[in-house]
């Protein structure tokens, strides 16, 4: 990847440059402006092509998918009404609704508590010298890189209620019984235990992804100041908390909240294992949002029920990037 | 709009000669009945091209048949260029809402389980002009076919074949232990119970899936329940016969099944009877099938039933339908409606096609021997199940309501809720008002 | 001669300890893979016995689920598709999400903050919703059921994230080392070729990695614009041609995960390597 890949716009670059050499000579002020409106009109530029893919893309569909929780738009009108918030509240009379977001919370927070535990105590061990350390990094990275669709079929197998694997292992060390009596764990099948199976299976996939932004973060802490710190006779977890913390955390909230909003609108993990069941015990908003506005074609209530959590996220988020984006160090 | 009819010429063979040889098909290589049996299409197709869209079938040598044999001959002989596309058939809707969105996709969809035509049928072709030739030709639809297509007094769709949920259950266990065959539920009830305690309980689905739905709506209308009455406007579901299947499902959980059918998706219950475990299980031949292929020693002593009786005698089979569609944006309808016909005209070689598992919507083509279920003895009672199939909403036709009901597996959670320990009041109360609400929602919009 | 001893005990203390630390994490992730690796070479009978051992074979490891996928399946197209597809992703994502992270973490530009914030906001959107307006999109711009649809479609959750990613590897680099350029008579352009790129590639081969599996991992968006056998990608051609109704070819599936999922893994770490090395070598000055 060399620089002149990078030159996307064509002559501008060297216009750029040209105007830059003429105006070499330091003056005052109108130096000073013209540099800003170059720095201004430079960034702009570079910021375009992804600010107009966004928005084109992914803008103008939200809007659409806006005007789909106000209308009762479903598959078999091609023309729909505004009804204001009908389909919100059709949403809240339904006691599959409140159960679907209070699991999807459930599902974000256990899951957010595990991946963090398990990302930053992983990043931390892989960033030690030992023997071996290359293998070990590809092996954990392995769930990340399976396709979604298949991984989670093969855990559909292994928490069956007849051939699990879990099950044999456990089984056989003697911490359940056997198979027919009632320890013998009904993974997807027990009200109880399934969302929590459906959570550890997200777990499992993006752990290591946590870990990696992790070590990214931790890699990327200039050396000169780690070094400054111990030289200054910080101990390891002094110049954790006031040196490394600090840097990585943007790079640390980037990835949690990211994280968030994934998991928060991932479909496939419940919908491939239990489809939201057992009578609903592992039903999440996305799922519920797809069978209505999808296999039962109301498009209204599914938009609905999937953009609920929006007006909810949204300034919280809002709040908090705008105050990560002020730290400067 | 509707499209106008096709001339159709009493064709002499001399036409159709000429007609190939203009053509230039290379129709040689195909067989000759297929192509004394076809209908000669009008010219006006020549040359086009008609996308299909449906499910990968479980038996894939009906989709090689599908793909490689019965659209390249049909496509062949008429100048058509035809390509199939699968998806999973569960995914189907979300591809249709995608479609219809975009206002372009396939020609000719399919919609296999969750039957959406009458949801869609605005931006459907008006196929009734097939839909009675059809009828005419082959003896007449059988009574639940036209629920599942009908709008406005006009057809939307073309259902070509549903799929049976047969009792199959293990000869040797039962015989073993002096059980009479389980011809009524009361005695599949007694035979769980009797083998349950030697390790070879049973297992219908207490789960949100596909077969849920069916296999609880068989015995909810088998126990003389209904869902619908015949005009579609009244919900029947709160009776004494739900009531009395609601108790059953319960008696039958404790005393035959274990706790994990609570974890149950379609598949399992094939894997339960291929594993040897079950004695019995109420599921489509493909459990059957699965079993031939895994494991020849079990399966050798699996047998293939009438649907079991309800207390007053009444059996019915709540079958999985599959209905082809065409788009009213399609380019080529004139190609798709002519395919569809010769799809229905060849209905029989396709369910030998599928090893028996295609059952025809139409009485003249399930006349006796039907293809494979005639001729192979473990499977000749599949013969006798037409006259008491159902489909969702029974006795009532299958409305968008009823639609989201089974979306949300309305039914399977009743007989859940009734299986973990709720009181039958309860989960009745329960059930109702989920169908009243969802019945009230349509009737606003 | 005793000092050395200790050193080189205490080292090895270190590498158990390190190794006790990791077997938890170790066994987690690869103790599926490894069952998934199993099965992919079992005998179907083997698989659906409940007595047989599921981590090691009781009958004769079998390639017939490896035929199953390659002559019997499009997974040789499948696997083209999904690599195809994922390569232009990373690209289109490089070269969209580098200079808007730039931009954002370093150039000082008004509303840039809620530019930024709205860019992240978007994935507040379920993908759910968003493939029927896509769906629109991708037909008029004649790209429905070919592939090409996903390398239109798949940026849109590859960027954001890009972005915010590269911001934060942007805002690690001092200010001094950019403005030291500057002053140079490298101008915003020099600065940030020359002089912020190079420093920060650790980050930018991660963005690149995370493109190229975000885009390995869709469903849905697969599911709803591409049909087409040939034109499909691993994680929509698998489910389609091996769960058919209610049976699952469950060797060939996992054997399916494993030829895709195994390589990108090694890719991974090859690039970790890379990134590893960028810091050594470049900053450390």
């Amino acid at each position: 990847m060399t620089p002149a890949s990078l030159q996307g716009g064509g002559p501008e670059p060297t216009a750029r440059a040209a105007v830059v050499s003429v105006a070499a000579p330091a003056r005052s002020r109108l130096m000073f402006q013209s540099q800003t409106s170059r720095r201004l009109a430079f960034g702009y530029l570079l910021l375009a092509p992804a600010a107009l893919y966004v928005l084109l893309l992914v803008g103008a569909p939200f809007l659409f998918s806006l005007y789909l929780a106000v209308s009762d738009a479903n598959v078999g009108e091609p023309v729909a009404k505004f009804i204001g918030l009908e389909n919100f509240r059709s949403a809240w009379e339904m006691d599959t609704f409140w159960i679907a977001f209070r699991n999807s919370i459930v599902f974000l927070v256990v899951a957010a508590i595990f991946k963090s535990l398990l990302g930053t105590s992983l990043a931390f061990l892989l960033l030690q010298e030992f023997p071996g350390k290359k293998l070990i990094r590809g092996l954990v990275v392995i769930p990340f890189t399976l396709p979604i669709a298949i991984s989670v079929l093969a855990w559909k197998w292994m928490y069956d209620s007849q051939f699990s694997v879990i099950n044999w292992v456990l089984s056989r060390l003697g911490l359940i019984g056997q198979y027919g009596t009632d320890s013998w764990p009904i993974w997807l099948g027990d009200p109880r235990l399934a969302l929590l199976a459906c959570i550890a299976v997200n777990v499992w996939r993006t752990f290591p992804f946590s870990a990696i932004v992790l070590l990214a973060g931790f890699t990327s802490v200039p050396l000169e100041v780690l070094d400054a710190a111990k030289v200054d006779g910080c101990s390891f977890f002094q110049r954790f908390r006031h040196v490394v913390a600090p840097m990585i955390f943007p790079i640390l909230m980037i990835g949690f909240l990211f994280d968030t909003v994934f998991t928060l609108s991932d479909l496939s993990v419940v919908y491939l294992l239990t489809q939201g069941g057992p009578a609903n015990a592992s039903k999440i908003l996305p799922v519920l949002a797809y069978q209505i506005g999808i296999q039962a074609g109301n498009l209204g209530r599914g938009a609905a029920i999937a953009l609920f959590l929006v007006p909810l996220l949204a300034p919280l988020m809002f709040l908090f990037l705008r105050n990560l984006k002020r730290r400067e160090y | 709009m509707t499209d106008p009819q096709p001339a159709t010429p009493a064709p002499s063979t001399l036409n159709r000669r000429k007609f190939l040889a203009t053509a230039g098909a290379g129709v040689a290589a195909s067989s000759l009945m297929t192509m004394l049996d076809a209908r000669q299409a009008p010219a006006q197709i020549k040359g086009t091209t008609l996308r299909i869209l449906q499910w990968s079938h479980f038996i894939p040598a009906y989709d090689t048949w599908f793909d490689s044999k019965l659209t390249k001959e049909w496509g062949d002989q008429n100048g058509v260029k035809i390509r199939v596309d699968h998806i999973p058939h569960l995914e189907l809707p979300a591809r249709m809402a995608a479609e219809y969105a975009a206002g372009a996709g396939h020609d000719i969809i399919m919609n296999g389980s969750s039957i959406l035509t009458r949801l869609y049928y605005k931006s459907l072709a008006d196929l009734s002009d097939i839909y009675d030739a059809s009828g005419k030709k082959h003896g007449g639809w059988i009574p639940t076919a036209k629920s599942l297509v009908e709008a406005e007094g006009r057809y939307y769709g073309i259902p070509l074949f549903y799929i049976l949920l047969p009792m199959t259950y293990r000869k040797d266990l039962f015989d073993a232990n002096n059980l009479k065959a389980p011809d009524t539920w009361e005695l599949a009830r007694v035979a769980a119970r009797t083998l349950k305690p030697k390790g070879h309980p049973t297992g219908i689905q207490f789960s949100q899936c596909a077969d849920a739905n069916l296999n609880w709506r068989s015995i909810l209308f088998g126990f003389g329940g209904a869902e619908l009455d015949p005009s579609g406007e009244n919900v029947l579901i709160d009776s004494r016969e739900t009531r009395e299947a609601l108790k059953f499902a319960k008696a039958l959980f404790d005393e035959g099944m274990t706790a994990e059918v609570f974890s149950w998706d379609d598949a399992s219950d094939n894997r339960y009877l291929a594993s040897g475990i079950a004695c019995w299980v109420h599921d489509a031949i493909s459990a059957y099938r699965t079993t031939e292929d895994t494991n020849p020693d079990v399966f050798k002593n699996t047998v293939v039933a009438m649907e079991p009786a309800g207390p007053g005698g009444k059996r019915v089979n709540t079958c999985a339908a599959n209905v082809w569609m065409v788009w009213k944006f399609s380019k080529n309808q004139q190609a798709a409606k002519e395919f569809l016909t010769h799809m229905i005209d060849t209905a029989s070689e396709g369910m030998t096609a599928s090893r028996g598992y295609n059952m025809p919507y139409l009485n003249g083509l399930a006349k006796k021997p039907m293809p494979v279920i005639g001729t192979d003895p473990k499977l000749q009672i599949l013969q006798d199940f037409p006259p008491i199939v159902a489909f969702y909403g029974y006795p009532g036709p299958f409305i968008t309501p009823i639609q989201e009901v089974v979306n949300l597996f309305v039914v399977p959670d009743m007989f859940t809720r009734v299986a973990r320990g709720q009181s039958v009041e309860d989960v009745m109360k329960w059930g109702m008002g989920e169908y009243r609400r969802i019945f009230a929602k349509h009737k606003r919009a | 001669m005793a000092t050395a001893m200790t050193l080189r005990q205490k080292e090895r203390r270190r590498h158990l300890l390190i190794y006790a630390g990791l077997t938890p994490f170790v066994f987690m992730a690869v103790f599926p893979i490894y069952w998934m690796l199993i099965t992919a070479f079992k005998q179907d009978p083997d698989l659906y016995r409940m007595d047989n051992i599921p981590f090691w074979f009781n009958m004769a490891p079998t390639l017939k689920h490896f035929k199953i996928l390659f002559f019997q399946t499009n997974y040789g197209a499948w696997i083209v598709n999904t690599m195809t597809i994922a390569a232009w992703v990373a690209v289109i994502t490089l070269v969209t999400a580098v200079p808007a992270g730039y931009a954002l973490a370093r150039l000082r530009l008004p509303a840039a903050e809620n530019i930024g914030i709205a860019v992240f906001m978007t994935y507040l959107v379920p993908p759910i919703i968003l493939f029927l307006p896509l769906s629109r999109v991708v037909a008029m711009l004649g790209l429905q059921d070919e592939w090409w649809a996903l390398v239109v479609v798949y940026p849109t959750f590859t960027i954001p994230f890009g972005t915010w990613l590269l911001m934060g590897f942007f805002k690690t680099v001092p200010m001094e080392m950019e403005e030291a350029a500057r002053v140079d008579g490298c101008g915003y352009l020099g600065a940030f070729l020359r002089v912020v790129l190079p420093v920060s590639l650790p980050g930018v081969l991660t963005a690149v990695i995370f493109a190229f599996t975000l885009s390995m991992q869709d469903f849905l968006y697969g599911l709803a614009f591409v049909a087409p056998g040939d034109q499909k990608p691993v994680p929509v051609g698998v489910p389609t041609e091996l769960i058919r109704g209610d049976v699952y070819y469950w060797g060939s599936l996992m054997g399916a995960a494993l030829l895709v999922g195994l390589p990108v893994a090694v890719l991974y770490n090859f690039f970790l390597d890379r990134f590893i090395q960028g810091i050594t070598g470049g900053v450390g000055k």
